[in-house]
């Protein structure tokens, strides 16, 4: 029985462990707007469900009136960084909040400079 | 008539037939003894008579014949089947089995213990067992000796050859008990003895030969010839007939363990289960593991690219759209159950969550319409 806890943890480990050659791994955010980019992104996943059911509620023909005023109540109590409206799109690699294309997420300096370079699959510099 | 009795020889017998045999009414045996008149009588001493049947019956199958074969000739010499019929019904009419048996199974099972390594050898030299019938543990039974050369002398071909074929016929038997008993070696006799081989005509030569070419006609259509005679030559022998030749063991499928009660590993067996995977994993030594490692951890999709990755829904589509039975704990009548109604229909033409999540979110709304029950009722 221990032998086969030994096993499992072993395979467990050994899927989440890295290889022994050392990666470039990114520890740090670029800036601290960044870092609370990242959280407000968090609390907008866990409350997804609770605000879309109350909103439910609130933009409602059907329901009195006195059920959706408590509704927005509520729904102006929840933490203020849950809400997905304050998120920002930033620069992935320079936190750059204005210039960034949606599908790359990179702001348009990185963006020239990786497409210059080459390193920007199926990109190229336009002519016509 | 003497044809009711049923004999069986102490030596390598089952009960279970002897049993059944003996309650055989008359009229079965003798309904027996006519299928194997009408069978040639040079089929007497035929291996494929004895090895077709099972081992238990084979010396009850055996001496019956013989048996027959004495009673077919009614014109021979009557004395002499007198003098079978004596010794046979002189032999043990053995009725309660089942204890002997019991017993020869206990001993077997000690004696399979201890002679494992013994049988182990004993296969290798299967072939040489067989030729040495001179040196056997086990004599033949005198009785059994008696009756054949009793039905030797009865038959009118040469008494002394089929006397010694009888004989030699009973030694296999024997030995072919004995090795079942010890755990079913592989008697190369009884593998090759059902393989014969295949004779075919210079006709039927040249028919498989241009069956082999496959010619082709100028459109590039093929011919082919002569398919059914190739495919009648070879579903002559079926697959399902003949002796079993007990080469292949079955693979015992134990009940798997799976509901093994495992205790939670502590964290000195994660640690050691870490410092293993560390040492162990090696640096990938290309690029496809690097790639498989990288599949590993999450990074890399797998290919060919599965739509529905991560979403294991295994839920009817029946169970998606008919989400009324969920709705039990709302009033029947009024905005709330229109509200229900309408996020019913909503879920039910979401086809982006799953039945668990759908069941959530009605589940979430009664809660709140409970909570806001008073306020509701001052409404």
């Amino acid at each position: 029985m221990a032998a086969a806890a030994l096993c499992w943890a072993l395979r467990a480990a050994r899927q989440v462990l890295p290889s022994s050659c050392p990666r470039q791994v990114r520890s740090y955010y670029v800036d601290w707007r960044m870092l609370r980019d990242v959280k407000r992104r968090k609390m907008a996943y866990e409350y997804a469900d609770e605000r879309l059911r109350i909103n439910a509620i609130r933009k409602n023909s059907i329901l009195p009136k006195e059920l959706q005023e408590v509704a927005d109540k509520e729904i102006a109590a929840l933490p203020r960084d849950s809400c997905p409206v304050r998120i920002r799109n930033r620069c992935v690699l320079t936190s750059r909040p204005r210039g960034v294309k949606r599908r790359w997420r990179l702001s348009r300096i990185v963006f020239r400079h990786f497409a210059d370079h080459a390193q920007m699959s199926g990109v190229q510099r336009a002519m016509w | 008539m003497a044809c009711s009795r049923h004999f069986t020889s102490s030596v390598g017998q089952r009960a279970r037939v002897a049993k059944a045999e003996a309650k055989e009414p008359a009229a079965a045996f003798c309904r027996s003894l006519q299928e194997r008149n009408c069978r040639s009588k040079q089929k007497l001493f035929s291996t494929s008579s004895v090895l077709s049947k099972d081992k238990d019956k084979s010396a009850a199958s055996k001496d019956s014949p013989p048996e027959g074969a004495a009673k077919r000739q009614e014109d021979g010499a009557e004395t002499s089947k007198q003098q079978l019929l004596d010794i046979i019904g002189n032999m043990k009419v053995e009725v309660s089995y089942r204890k002997k048996l019991q017993q020869l199974k206990a001993s077997e099972n000690k004696k399979q213990a201890m002679n494992k390594l013994e049988g182990l050898d004993n296969e290798g030299s299967v072939p040489q067992g067989i030729t040495e019938d001179t040196q056997r543990d086990k004599p033949l039974n005198p009785e059994l000796v008696k009756a054949a050369s009793a039905v030797a002398s009865s038959l009118p071909h040469n008494k002394k050859q089929t006397e010694s074929e009888l004989l030699a016929q009973l030694r296999r038997h024997e030995e072919t008990t004995d090795k079942q008993k010890k755990g079913g070696t592989i008697n190369i006799r009884n593998v090759i003895s059902e393989m014969t081989v295949k004779r075919q005509s210079p006709a039927q030569w040249g028919a498989r030969i241009s069956g082999r070419i496959s010619l082709q006609d100028e459109d590039g259509q093929r011919i082919r010839p002569d398919r059914s005679s190739a495919q009648s030559m070879d579903s002559r022998r079926s697959l399902k007939v003949g002796k079993r030749l007990n080469i292949f063991t079955k693979a015992s499928t134990e009940p798997e363990h799976a509901l093994k009660t495992v205790s939670s590993p502590t964290i000195w067996d994660l640690e050691f289960a870490k410092e293993v995977a560390a040492v162990t994993a090696q640096p990938p030594r290309n690029g496809f593991e690097e790639m498989i490692q990288w599949t590993k951890e999450g990074i890399l999709w797998e290919f060919p690219i599965d739509n529905e990755f991560g979403m294991e829904d295994d839920a009817e589509f029946h169970e998606h759209i008919f989400l009324e039975k969920h709705l039990e704990g709302f009033p029947k009548e009024g905005p709330i159950r229109h509200f229900m109604e309408l996020v019913i229909c909503g879920l039910s033409k979401n086809p982006y969550l799953s039945v668990k999540q759908k069941v959530e979110h009605i589940e979430w709304f009664q809660k709140y319409f409970e909570e806001k029950k008073e306020l509701l009722q001052e409404i």
